[in-house]
């Protein structure tokens, strides 16, 4: 054991290790490029409906419920089955990816716009404000620590997923992972694993550091 | 298939010594040792056939119960035990007396360090490396080895029949595997040590998988690694590209089994069998088992009926 992590500290502080195209510098990039890439799309997807259904109150269960089955969908088996459709290329990874983040900004997006007291909505509705300006003056604004936890949510859950890049040949940290394994380096394996969860841990930390910093004001 | 045949009878040969040696150690054998028979042991009490997790095994441990139960032997069958670091453990153990095995796969287990490829060689290696107890049966006619194979365009395109031809396309092709075949011997090293292939890029996907299979299908990939008993091979006509060189260590199926066990009935038992069942038609049955949806115990059977080598 003790052998172990003494062969990984080496891994993770050797030079070599991280120059190169297979170093850790170079799939450390990919990974969050894939990551952030991924998400973004998810924000832009699932922002949109999650503010539609709480405004309007429509469509709610249907969304939801989509979104749960969405969450429950295996990403291996939608990269495969994405795989055989589309050919060798990083849509399987980026659609797995998008379908892993969208449920959760959108269940969050939700909770957060019926979290809003439906008292303030009538005030504000009730000094004139029209429906999008109730939107975005009053409820998004009050929805916003919600939200941000769904990204944050989303985001994690991408970042420790997004190894399956490397499942169709693709890098980012995932490839450690992957050939670690299969070529029974228990090392790399670890090393990969050590990085993507210290991916997850900083990025998570930084979002929730921006969110105090932003809601600073708030005492809820 | 006359070497073949000829190297099996030497490698048969060969392994009986070691076999032999451990008699001396006190068993008493009421066995009559007939010119097939060179264990000790005895399948009175009973034979348990442990299988590894996929298809092709089980279908081949279905078909060691159906020749023994046919020459007698009480036969029980563990089957979807797991790989060989659960498997060789349980019949080191006594869990379990047999299972069906690959000569290059086993070997590689026993001793990474191993450079025998060839059939005869293998089967030398095997009795050397195996742990006391434990012994190998000659091997089958049937082969499940990797394989290198491209779509009939490829092969027609860049004029593709063996390993060989790769050399005049250094550089153009693409090559589609797992990801441990990058750093194996059978695989990028092997290519290019051997037949003085480099490839474009590599590809790293599944083993024999719906991923390999996709890519070279859709031609993501020009060359692919798949296992000889894969049914898509014959499927979508693909090209397995011949290996002159012997890069590639041979695959036969071999009986492993606890000396304990090995009588002059399972022996026999196991060797028609290992005679009659070629690489064609264990590809057929494990098509029958995953394309068509059959059990396969009665795979099995079926087919051991239908050869003789059950009523």
């Amino acid at each position: 054991m003790y052998e172990l992590f003494k062969n990984l500290g080496s891994w993770l502080t050797s030079g070599a290790q991280w120059s190169g195209s297979d170093g850790i510098a170079h799939r450390l990039a990919e990974h969050l490029q894939y990551s952030l890439l991924a998400t973004l799309i998810a924000m832009a997807i699932g922002l949109p409906l999650g503010l539609l259904i709480g405004h309007t109150g429509k469509g709610a269960f249907l969304a939801i419920n989509l979104a749960s089955f969405g969450r429950a969908l295996p990403t291996v088996g939608l990269v495969v089955l994405v795989f055989l459709a589309s050919g060798l290329s990083m849509t399987p990874v980026y659609v797995s990816l998008v379908a892993l983040a969208v449920p959760a900004i959108v269940t969050n997006t939700y909770a957060g716009m019926t979290a809003v007291d439906p008292d303030v909505k009538d005030a504000a509705r009730g000094q004139g404000m029209r429906g999008h300006q109730v939107l975005f003056q009053v409820e998004l604004p009050l929805a916003l620590p919600l939200i941000m936890t769904g990204l944050r949510l989303a985001l994690i859950q991408v970042v420790a997923t997004a190894t399956i890049a490397a499942y169709v040949s693709f890098g980012g940290l995932g490839r450690y992972v992957f050939d670690g394994l299969a070529q029974r380096d228990l090392v790399q394996v670890l090393g990969g694993a050590v990085l993507v969860a210290a991916v997850a841990v900083v990025l998570d930390l930084a979002l929730s550091g921006l969110q105090r910093f932003l809601f600073r004001h708030r005492t809820a | 298939m006359n070497r073949r045949t000829l190297l099996g009878a030497l490698a048969g040969a060969a392994v009986t010594v070691p076999a032999l040696s451990a008699c001396s150690s006190g068993i008493t054998s009421l066995d009559s040792t007939g010119t097939t028979s060179g264990g000790g042991g005895s399948s009175k009490s009973g034979v348990t056939i442990g299988t590894a997790n996929f298809t092709e095994n089980q279908v081949l441990g279905y078909l060691y119960a159906a020749v023994l139960e046919a020459a007698g032997v009480k036969v029980t069958v563990r089957p979807n035990l797991g790989t060989r670091e659960i498997l060789i453990p349980a019949l080191k153990g006594g869990d379990i007396d047999l299972l069906p095995e690959y000569q290059g796969a086993l070997l590689h287990y026993l001793d990474p360090k191993a450079t025998a490829t060839e059939e005869g060689e293998m089967q030398n290696a095997l009795a050397i490396a195996l742990p006391a107890g434990l012994q190998i049966l000659p091997y089958g006619m049937a082969e499940d080895s990797d394989a290198f194979v491209v779509t009939q365009e490829t092969a027609k395109k860049y004029g593709l029949a063996s390993l060989a031809d790769l050399k005049k396309q250094n550089g153009k092709l693409v090559i589609g595997a797992a990801p441990e075949v990058k750093k194996r011997q059978v695989g990028v090293v092997g290519l290019k040590d051997v037949y003085g292939v480099e490839f474009k890029e590599f590809k790293s996907l599944d083993s024999s998988g719906p991923l390999v299979k996709g890519a070279l299908k859709k031609g993501d990939v020009d060359v692919a690694n798949l296992f000889t008993t894969d049914t898509d091979i014959q499927a979508n006509d693909w090209v397995v590209l011949t290996d002159p060189k012997n890069l590639i260590p041979g695959q036969h199926v071999v009986p492993l089994i606890a000396d304990r066990k090995a009588d002059s009935t399972v022996r026999k038992a196991l060797a028609e069998l290992g005679n009659v069942l070629t690489t064609a038609q264990l590809t057929e049955l494990n098509r029958q088992v995953d394309k068509d949806k059959k059990d396969p115990e009665d795979v099995a059977n079926t087919y051991a009926k239908q050869h003789g080598l059950a009523r």
